[in-house]
């Protein structure tokens, strides 16, 4: 496998050998029947070529190409014809009336300096509309299903070195300042191999699933690893699967699917979702590697999966928690194969503190999982504050180094040089070292070998999978009513058995025209049309409640802490049941299985 | 499989919707008013989503995966829904 320089080289030489064998198998939603999608590698191999000549002529290669397809084989030959033109491609997430709107892609198309626009011709007309009305006229839409657009034979290889841009993942950064990982050839082979060994895939494996495709566990997991062995993929949109999870698990018998996964909330919508009688008609014994990252793997969602799809023939050792980022082109780490899910009770005021303690008898106790084994990377657990190594079994920030780390974000030199090349300090202060380390923003302990991901340093909120910044949310909560209008807010998640959004947002009582039932109401329907996400807790403040530093900045930390303590006083508050629920457990002062509080800088000022 | 027959009314669907969305938001039926957006309730895009299969699958009808945003409330899911069904029998039923 290392005998290639580029991935396209790679993919030149499966695409030739496998030819007649699927590569792709795509399920479209069947709610009135419909059937596979095949693509064979020479059908992925001639497809590419078409598109990419059509790039190729337009002088592409070596710029940004933005991608907006539905999830569909559609988007797998237009990111190979990328990697076959020579360009960068940039998947992007399809604009669509649910939510996604085209704010985002402009974001990232102005960001990434796009050349042009790849998608399908069911959604190119609004494409190009959007492109009219933003401006930019000298960005091309095209359809790539158009069979009269291109010519395979007019293709030609590109000039490519290892370390040649493959592609962009904006999967980092708001809305308004998105930041594209830059991932070249070199981190994306790195990567795959990286992944090859960790769950051992080989020519015999067959991966499926339903993640999102321009999304880095999707794209990286299910899309290029299949590619990179030259073994098929059988794929599903996200919204296939979470209308019926049942999908997903069937497509594991239907297809022998060894290999694939998604984050620990797939695995509770299955428990929660599937019947009895749906359970019967499953196999899932050819499934040996079932991933489960990209958000905190829970050990309750693992027992209860392992238990309820035992009688399916699924085996607990199946289970790969994993850890990984788009910083790192992918995967960090995983458990050792045959292995089985580790899990470790320790001490929850000790972790607090930064230190793994032994459980004691009736103290709270927090269950960590294992994300298993760092091996193709240098590790160290550093003081975020300090910058010095911390020692085992003590929490701190995850910094790494290897050939999958990305060289940075595009066009972020300052970003760039504080988090993919910190150095780290010399405890007894003789200076740095040589620096080159990748600020992860997770906290994390090595215990036996072991990592432990305990929190997030970066204030980020990780709903369902999908990563959202407070930034973001609050904004959009301001820009409901004039009445939050100079009013500060603060986003944050509390845990229950899953994550929940908190928004507090600070009125003016004197200046509300309706009342404030009505305002928290609207607050929930827009943040739900918006991102798609519940927003159950909505608390109304006075002028003052959201605590700020002296500099300003929003310490939603503390705001985390103040309002899981119950102390939070507000006008008007709307509470889900559980929260309600976890607040008045920390009110008498028993709190156990919660998040402790990442150590952040904000909560010490 | 369940077939469309003339016999929903709004007034059974608004019973079919509110007993499946409080499942989803492990609630009780009842405290769920059918007039107040169910975004205030919490329902998440996943459970939107949710609701949509179980309803392509209760009724045999075809859902837009956007159904539960376009019509944010038991009363009109369930006016969509009945006029859904109607539009289907009158096309002579399911596949």
């Amino acid at each position: 496998m290392t005998n290639f320089r580029t991935f396209t080289e790679l993919v030149l030489e499966r695409t030739e050998a496998r030819s007649a064998a699927d590569a792709f198998i795509f399920l479209p939603d069947d709610a009135r029947g419909s059937v596979p999608q095949h693509l064979t590698f020479a059908g992925l191999d001639q497809e590419a070529r078409r598109i990419a000549s059509w790039l190729q002529a337009r002088g592409a290669a070596n710029r940004q190409v933005l991608l907006l397809h539905p999830a569909g084989l559609d988007f797998i030959k237009a990111f190979t014809a990328c990697l076959y033109a020579g360009a960068v491609a940039v998947p992007g997430p399809l604009p669509t009336e649910q939510g996604q709107h085209f704010s985002r892609v402009s974001g990232i198309l102005r960001d990434a300096e796009a050349c042009a626009v790849l998608t399908d011709s069911a959604h190119a007309p609004e494409i190009s509309a959007w492109l009219a009305a933003e401006g930019f006229t000298d960005v091309p839409c095209l359809a790539t299903d158009d069979p009269a657009q291109g010519a395979a034979d007019a293709w030609h290889a590109p000039a490519l070195t290892p370390d040649s841009r493959a592609f962009l993942q904006y999967t980092s950064g708001s809305t308004s300042d998105p930041k594209g990982v830059v991932v070249s050839h070199r981190n994306l082979l790195a990567n795959e191999a990286a992944i090859q060994r960790s769950i051992g895939t080989s020519a015999q494996t067959v991966c499926g699933g339903w993640l999102p495709f321009y999304h880095d566990m999707g794209l990286i997991g299910h899309i290029l690893h299949p590619l990179y062995l030259g073994i098929p993929a059988v794929l599903m949109a996200p919204f296939t699967f979470l209308k019926r999870p049942v999908r997903w698990l069937k497509m594991v018998g239907d297809y022998g699917v060894t290999t694939g996964g998604g984050p620990n909330f797939a695995y509770d919508l299955c428990v929660r979702r599937v019947t009895d009688a749906q359970l019967e008609t499953l196999d899932l014994s050819t499934w040996t590697t079932a991933c489960n990252g990209a958000e905190p793997v829970r050990a309750e969602t693992v027992r209860a999966f392992t238990e309820r799809f035992a009688p399916a023939g699924f085996r607990p050792e199946a289970f790969f928690p994993c850890y990984g980022m788009a910083e790192t082109t992918l995967l960090v780490s995983g458990i050792p194969r045959t292995a089985g899910p580790r899990v470790l009770d320790v001490d929850a005021a000790a972790l607090e503190r930064g230190e793994l303690a032994d459980p004691r008898a009736d103290r709270p106790t927090r269950s960590l999982v294992s994300s298993g084994i760092v091996r193709d990377f240098e590790v160290r657990v550093v003081d975020p504050e300090t910058r010095t190594e911390r020692p085992a079994g003590h929490v701190g920030e995850i910094w790494l180094k290897g050939d999958s780390v990305a060289s940075g974000y595009w066009k972020r030199p300052q970003t760039n040089k504080e988090i993919f090349d910190a150095a780290i300090r010399d405890a007894a202060g003789a200076g740095d070292d040589d620096g080159g380390w990748l600020r992860t923003g997770d906290m994390g302990v090595l215990q036996d070998g072991q990592l432990y991901v305990t929190g997030r340093l970066k204030e980020l909120v990780i709903l369902a999978g999908r990563n959202l910044y407070p930034q973001d949310v609050e904004r959009a909560v301001q820009s409901v009513d004039p009445a939050f209008g100079s009013g500060a807010g603060a986003v944050f998640a509390v845990e229950t058995d899953r994550e929940h959004l908190v928004a507090i947002q600070e009125v003016r009582p004197g200046s509300v025209a309706t009342d404030l039932r009505t305002l928290a109401s609207g607050v929930q329907s827009f943040i739900s049309k918006e991102f798609s996400i519940p927003a159950g807790n909505i608390l109304l403040v006075r002028p003052g409640t959201v605590r700020r530093t002296t500099s300003g900045k929003i310490q939603r930390t503390l705001m985390r802490k103040l309002f899981l303590a119950g102390g939070i006083t507000a006008l008007h508050e709307v509470l889900e049941p559980a929260v309600r629920e976890l607040v008045a457990s920390a009110d008498a002062g028993a709190a156990t299985g919660d998040q402790p509080a990442a150590l952040s800088p904000e909560s010490v000022v | 499989m369940p077939v469309p027959t003339t016999g929903h009314t709004t007034e059974s669907l608004t019973t079919w919707l509110a007993e499946r969305i409080a499942l989803y938001l492990k609630r009780q039926p009842a405290d769920i008013d059918p007039d107040v957006p169910l975004a205030e309730y919490g329902l998440d895009s996943v459970a939107a989503l949710s609701l949509c299969g179980d309803i392509e699958d209760d009724f045999d009808v075809v859902m837009e995966p956007t159904v539960a945003w376009d019509y944010p409330t038991v009363h009109a899911l369930a006016g969509h829904l009945l006029a859904e069904l109607a539009a289907d029998t009158a096309q002579g039923g399911g596949a």
